[in-house]
Parts: structure tokens; sequence; C-alpha cells
């Protein structure tokens, strides 16, 4: 289990995933982040730094935007 | 000992005085940029059919190939031979090809792809047309593609591949390609910009070649790597005549295509291999008590630098003579320079393909998902961004058939990512020059070799250790398994192993995965360890017997998972002699 930290550049909140430039890759971002729900969409800001916990390192799909913070 | 040839510069520009080194004196780069550009434009709507003269040396135009639908951005042409061409060039975002053939040019046509923009165009002609696009999509992804226009090898005659990504950059990121340039020098290398508009705006020169032993259509180049050059259209690559040619509009280099070696054998007092599964290091010791190695900034010694490779082979005399092993080979991390009680040493280090995957850091995300890559070609890509070639001797159905959705951290290592991949597989890797081969170590496999009998066995020690676990509960997309070593478990109750992994959709895959980790279990059953003379063939993961009836063991099968070697000469004890461990088949 890994904790990363990301910029969020866009929500979507039909499946609630985001797409997040992971600290470290300035050119290509990591699309379909699932959302901790808990979080209200209105604070889903595209720009704001959010933290992101992978369950597993090596998939994108076992991961969760756990928080988002400016 | 070898390294690729420096580049020289055959005319350059200083940037300060506007001064050219090494050929006629010209106005500044902006000037003659203008003039080039003033150029094309008046070239813009009328494209020329181009004959070469004097075995190419001299240029004529000479014809119109086609008239563009308007004005053409980019173009890049590709000459095979008997009057064959390709001519490709833009128009928009719209690629078109126009074919020469047997000395009459053809129609111009649209490709099949589809692109929003076209930032670069580059062709070469090399069993097929081989084209590199820079553009971006309608997503406004940015990228850098490579496309194969058929010529019978790869690709089908006069059809388009796919377009295959090289690299990408996502939309809103403010970073884009352009202006690639093409060129087989020893084998096939690629230069274009990436041209970032962020804070610390920069526009950079990178250069990338395929993979060891790739070609074209498997796409598997290594990572780009960054170049002290600076400018919007980079750098126009061409070869001939045993050397490489880069020029941008200010300087003209040239390298030579064939690497200066340097013969070691007669110096070397000492050497030390070590291989292990995933490391592999060499040390060598060599004779300066003449201080030949002092200095190493010219001459022959020049070859020893950071980076350059070591070819090490160990041999034989033979009644035929010296024989030697085409060996193993490393690249040099470093050296020392040792005064051992007045013994004058110099003493290499270098390590094996394992430290490139190592020094290979992604530089930004990698993602594939679910279904889009196995784990094969999965491995293939990551090897090829560390500059190794990829085969497999063995591999399993598993490697082959898994395609698990996947990512590669930013700044996550080559080894890190491969060592991932392989725990979701029964195979291993096996590293040998620049080339990563798949081995799949199956209980079945044919006995390589035998120690005990023609081959001696100086020492040995051969053990029994319990495995790490025996039993093994794997978890994946709302299932789970089990598997057994029963033996195990009698003997010293269960020791659990649990794996979670969501790209385990069935049971039959998470099965699959449960059979690897306790396969790679049984392989740890025993630990053996044995001296003997050296044996210049043997490699990491082959299966051998071993016969030693002191320890009662007739033709027992075991794998090589370690060795190490050892020479030594013009010492009180000299050897020349291997220790290997051991493992259960």
């Amino acid at each position: 289990m890994n904790l990363r930290q990301g910029i969020l550049k866009s929500f979507d909140a039909g499946s609630y995933t985001a797409t997040v430039q992971v600290a470290g890759s300035l050119a290509v971002w990591l699309a379909g982040v699932p959302v901790n729900r808990g979080i209200p969409q209105t604070e889903m800001v595209a720009g704001r730094r959010c933290a992101l916990v992978f369950f597993d390192d090596a998939n994108p799909g076992d991961a969760v935007l756990v928080a988002v913070y400016t | 000992m070898q390294r690729e040839a420096e580049a020289e510069a055959v005319a350059t520009e200083a940037a300060s005085s506007g001064r050219r080194r090494g050929g006629p004196q010209q106005g500044s780069a902006a000037a003659f940029r203008a003039s080039v550009e003033e150029r094309l434009r008046a070239l813009e709507r009328e494209m020329a059919e181009v004959k070469s003269r004097v075995n190419g040396l001299i240029f004529l135009i000479a014809g119109t190939v086609a008239t563009a639908s308007g004005a053409v951005t980019w173009m890049a042409a590709a000459l095979k031979s008997a009057g064959t061409a390709l001519l490709v060039y833009s128009v928009g975002a719209t690629v078109y090809r126009v074919k020469r053939l047997n000395g009459v040019w053809g129609s111009p046509a649209a490709w099949s792809h589809s692109l929003a923009s076209v930032s670069g165009l580059a062709c070469n002609q090399y069993f097929d047309f081989d084209i590199a696009v820079a553009g971006s999509q309608s997503s406004g992804v940015a990228g850098l593609w490579t496309v194969i226009y058929g010529d019978g090898y790869s690709q089908a005659l006069d059809t388009w591949s796919p377009l295959m990504e090289l690299t990408l950059a996502s939309a809103g990121s403010s970073v884009q390609f352009r202006a690639p340039s093409l060129a087989v020098m020893g084998r096939y290398r690629l230069f274009f910009v990436e041209k970032y508009t962020g804070s610390q705006a920069y526009t950079r020169a990178y250069w990338t070649h395929l993979a060891p032993g790739q070609t074209f259509v498997s796409n598997t180049w290594r990572e780009p790597v960054v170049m002290d050059i600076e400018g919007d259209f980079g750098l126009a690559a061409a070869a001939g005549s045993g050397w490489g040619w880069l020029s941008t509009p200010s300087g003209v280099w040239r390298a030579s295509l064939s690497a200066p070696v340097l013969e070691l054998g007669e110096d070397v007092l000492e050497a030390y291999v070590e291989t292990r599964p995933q490391e592999g290091r060499l040390r060598v010791v060599l004779r300066n008590d003449d201080g030949r190695y002092n200095d190493l900034s010219g001459g022959a010694y020049a070859a020893i630098r950071r980076g350059s490779q070591v070819d090490f082979s160990p041999g034989y005399v033979t009644a035929s003579g010296p024989v030697a092993s085409p060996g193993a080979r490393y690249w040099i991390e470093g050296w020392d320079y040792v005064n051992d009680r007045g013994r004058a040493l110099f003493v290499l280090h270098g390590s094996d393909g394992w430290a490139l995957l190592e020094n290979w850091r992604a530089r930004r995300q990698f993602t594939w998902g679910a279904g889009e890559s196995t784990v094969y070609a999965l491995l293939r890509f990551v090897l090829g961004c560390a500059g190794l070639g990829f085969d497999a001797l063995s591999a399993s159905d598993t490697v082959t058939s898994l395609s698990p959705a996947f990512t590669i951290q930013p700044a996550e290592s080559g080894k890190g990512a491969v060592g991932r991949l392989l725990a979701m597989v029964p195979d291993v890797l096996l590293v040998s020059g620049e080339y990563g081969y798949l081995v799949n170590p199956t209980a079945t496999q044919a006995t390589d070799y035998e120690y005990g009998v023609e081959h001696a066995i100086l020492k040995g020690r051969y053990g029994c250790r319990p495995t790490s676990f025996n039993r093994v509960q794997v978890f994946g997309e709302g299932l789970m398994v089990e598997d057994f070593d029963w033996t195990g478990v009698g003997d010293i109750y269960d020791r659990l192993h649990q794996a979670h992994d969501r790209n385990l959709t069935s049971t039959a895959a998470a099965q699959d995965r449960a059979d690897a980790l306790l396969r790679h279990q049984e392989m740890q059953a025993a630990d053996d360890e044995v001296l003997v003379p050296v044996n210049c063939g043997q490699e990491l993961y082959d299966v051998v017997e071993v016969t030693d009836p002191r320890a009662g063991l007739s033709a027992a099968r075991r794998r090589v998972l370690a060795m190490s070697f050892r020479y030594v000469r013009n010492r009180p004890s000299p050897a020349y002699e291997m220790r290997l461990r051991l493992g259960a088949v």
C-alpha cells in the first residue's frame, strides 16, 4: 500500500472518479481514480492538491482519492 | 571493452560569437533560418520532384510531384532503390503519401488515421517505409507516434499500420512534441523536440533508439534521453559510410558507428563476478605498475569511461589452443586506483543489465488498462525503456495471456516494475548481455549439465530448509482461492502467504497466481552450495545434476540460483573457480 500526492485535474460526478496529476508526472495524468464518496463534489475543484492511496501500487484501478485540500 | 562513439562536431556555430568551427563562416542562425523558411514558403504549394545525381551528392529540382490541397506544413521523404521512393507530407492535420515506383510518381492519397494536428514528420526506408508523426489527438492529448507504410515486410504493401504510441502528454499538460527525425545508425534512432510551455518553459531535443533485437513494428524504444540542444526544429538525422550524422541550422555533428575496442585480458590479475537473480556485478583488478591506466583522457584507454561496456569472457587453454566463451556483458560503474603495499592496481567495477533497469526511473505515469497488454508485452516495454532487448527462452501460458491493469508510478525504477510483473507469473528473468530472457522454470526442465562425475566438485554443502510459506491464499475481484504444499504443512504446520490483486477476475487466473507463488517457493526448498572449477557456459536457472557420494547424492537435480566466479593469479594462492548456489528444480 502506498500513499501518493497529486493535483486534481478533473472530476466526473457520475462515476465519482477523478483525473489526477500524480506528483512527479509532468506530462501524463492518471484518469479514472475512484474518489472517496464522503468528499462533496463541490470540493472537487481542479487545481487542488489531493491524497491518493494505492492499495496495489501496480494497479491504477485499486486506488482511492481519499482527501482533497488546498 | 567498448563504448558507443562520441559525437564530434563537423561544423558548429558558437552561441556567442556567431563564428563557425571547422567550416566556412556563415551569417547568424536566425538569418540562416529565415532564408530557409523563405525558400520553404516559396515551395509550399508546389512540391518538386527531387532527383539525385552523382551518387546522390548533387540534388536538382526537376519536376512537380503533386499539388497539395493547401499549405504543406511538414514533409519527409525516403528513398528505397531502383527509383522507388515515398514522400509524406501534411496539409493541416492530414498526412498524405505519394509513392514513386519505377521512376514514376503516383497520386497522393491521405492516410487512414486521424489526428487533430500534425507537428512533425519523419520517414525512413528500412524493409518498410517507417514513419514518425508528432501531433495531437482530438482529445487534446499530444503525442509522438510511429507508423509503417507497408513495403511488404512487417506491413502489407501500400497499407498503413496502426499508429503506435512512443510518448504521450495529457491534454492541458502544456507539453507537446515536434519535429521528429529518423535514421538507422547501427539501429533505429529517433530524434524529436519536447516543448513545455508552463513555468520554466523549455524546448529541448530528445533522442531514443530501438531496443536491441527489436524491429520497428515492435515499437520498443528506449526511454527518450534529453539532449543539450534547444530549438523548435530539433535535429536532422542521417546515416551513411559508417557515420551517423546530426545537423541543425547552426551545427553539424557526426559519430562513428563502429565502437572502439580495448582488449584488457593480459592485464587482468584478479576478477570477481557475482550473479544473483536480480543483480550481476563484476570487479576486475588490472596491473598498473607502469601507470598505464593513470591517464584515461586519450589514446586507447579513453574507452574506459563510465557506461562503457565490458565483455567478460572466461575460457580455457585447450589442446587446440585458448578458447573463451562469449561471456557476460557489464557496464562500467566506476574504478579505483589502488596502492597495495607498493603494488599499483587499477580496479574496474561493473554491473549488468539489472543495474540499467534499476537506474531507469519512470519520467511520468505509465498506465495500461485491463486487457490492453499482456505481462509479456509489459516486460518487453519496461526492458526497452532501459535499453534492453527482450525475448523468451521459455514462457508460461500466464505470461502471454494475463493482461492486467498496470501502472508504473513516476520515479519508480524499472527493476521495481519488472519485479511486480514477475510476481504475477511463474516465469523468471535471466539478464544476459543487453537482453533479458524470460525463463519458465518448470520442474520438468531438461538437465543442462552435470557436476561430480567429469566436472569435479571441490567443496559441497547440501542443505534442507523450510520455505517461507506453504499455504497461499489469493484474493481477486470478489473471489479467493487457496493452494497448499501439503508435505510442508505436515512437517512444520501451515505458513500462510496472502496475495491481493483485483486484476484477477476468474478463479482460474487466481489459481494460476497461487500456483506461481508456490512454484517460486519450491525452488527454495533446497539450499546447496558447491565449489567447482570454472564452467564457462554456466548460466543462472540452468538445471544441473549433482553427484557427490560423500553426501549421498547421485545425479540429484538442482537449479542454479546464484553463482560467483573468482580468478586470481600472481598470488600465493591462485584461483580459477566458481561457487554455485543451488536450489530445488
